[in-house]
């Protein structure tokens, strides 16, 4: 029996189709989604070699748990999930010590709770793009993001940098979306911070 | 919510205003300390910016490569 067009169809179909044995289903999920995947994983391990095994990983997972894939997430939900895992396994394997500490990048208040730097300082980050050079500012947000504690790590790589819905990264990492918020919350503040520190203001 | 809310207190619910999950009268409470303070406008632009920044700082690259080698590794495996 000739099988139906795989392009157009909704990714949960595709699944259903390459968990029975359809592997135009899985190619097509695989098209849709490895660069994604990809992105993802260099942005959580820092490392493009690393990212190229957690995708391979992730996707030889996938392909094998299909079966079990009951689409309740949504299936980039639960592919997204299983890269994620993958790459926060590679980066415990590791176990690099961190080069850079953020914690002075938290914002600073005086005794009654008010910004204790003025607001030129305040705004500090938002100069640091046209005061460094786009190599140079590359390499300092990995580190940056890099350094981040993994919780607060995984969270704002997620809501951040891959732009998902808060409901969404609540969803793939098994939290409430109260729990995200506090966790990108807290990388922003220190990131930003960290941000203010190149062009020389502490906040 | 009162008017005494201090930077501080803004900072601390940022995230939830932004994503408008607070209720409303922390809403208006946030609202008019914004309203008077020039250094919580500059902490939310400079906040608000830093996604964005680290995005685009850590723009990545698929490599042309990634999806014949990705193949190449599942025919093997599977």
């Amino acid at each position: 029996m000739p099988q139906s067009p795989v392009d157009g169809a909704p990714d949960e179909t595709l699944a259903a189709r390459a968990a029975a044995g359809e592997d135009p289903a899985f190619e097509e999920l695989l098209a849709r989604y490895e660069g994604r995947a990809y992105r993802l994983a260099v942005r959580l391990t820092g490392s493009p070699a690393d990212a190229q095994d957690v995708v391979q990983e992730a996707f030889l997972s996938a392909y094998r748990g299909l079966a079990a894939f009951r689409g309740e997430a949504g299936f980039s939900t639960w592919l997204f999930r299983i890269v994620t895992n993958a790459a926060l396994m590679q980066r415990r394997g590791r176990k690099r010590r961190p080069t850079l500490s953020l914690d002075d990048g938290l914002p600073r208040f005086d005794g009654d709770g008010r910004h204790a730097a003025e607001p030129a300082d305040l705004e500090a980050a938002l100069r640091v793009e046209e005061r460094l050079d786009r190599e140079a500012l590359a390499a300092a947000a990995q580190r940056a993001v890099d350094a981040l504690p993994e919780p607060y790590r995984a969270a704002f790589v997620l809501r951040d940098l891959e732009e998902m819905e808060t409901s969404e990264v609540a969803a793939l990492l098994g939290i409430g979306t109260a729990a995200v918020r506090q966790r990108v919350h807290r990388a922003r503040l220190l990131l930003r911070g960290y941000l203010g520190s190149l062009v020389g203001v502490e906040t | 919510m009162s008017a005494a809310l201090a930077c501080a207190d803004g900072v601390g619910l940022l995230m939830e205003y932004l994503e408008d999950v607070v209720d409303a009268g922390t809403r208006a409470g946030i609202d008019a300390h914004l309203a008077e303070c020039p250094r919580c406008v500059a902490f939310v632009r400079s906040y608000r910016a830093t996604p964005g920044i680290f995005r685009r700082a850590t723009a990545v690259a698929v490599p042309a490569t990634l999806g014949a080698s990705l193949r190449a590794y599942l025919a093997r495996n599977r």
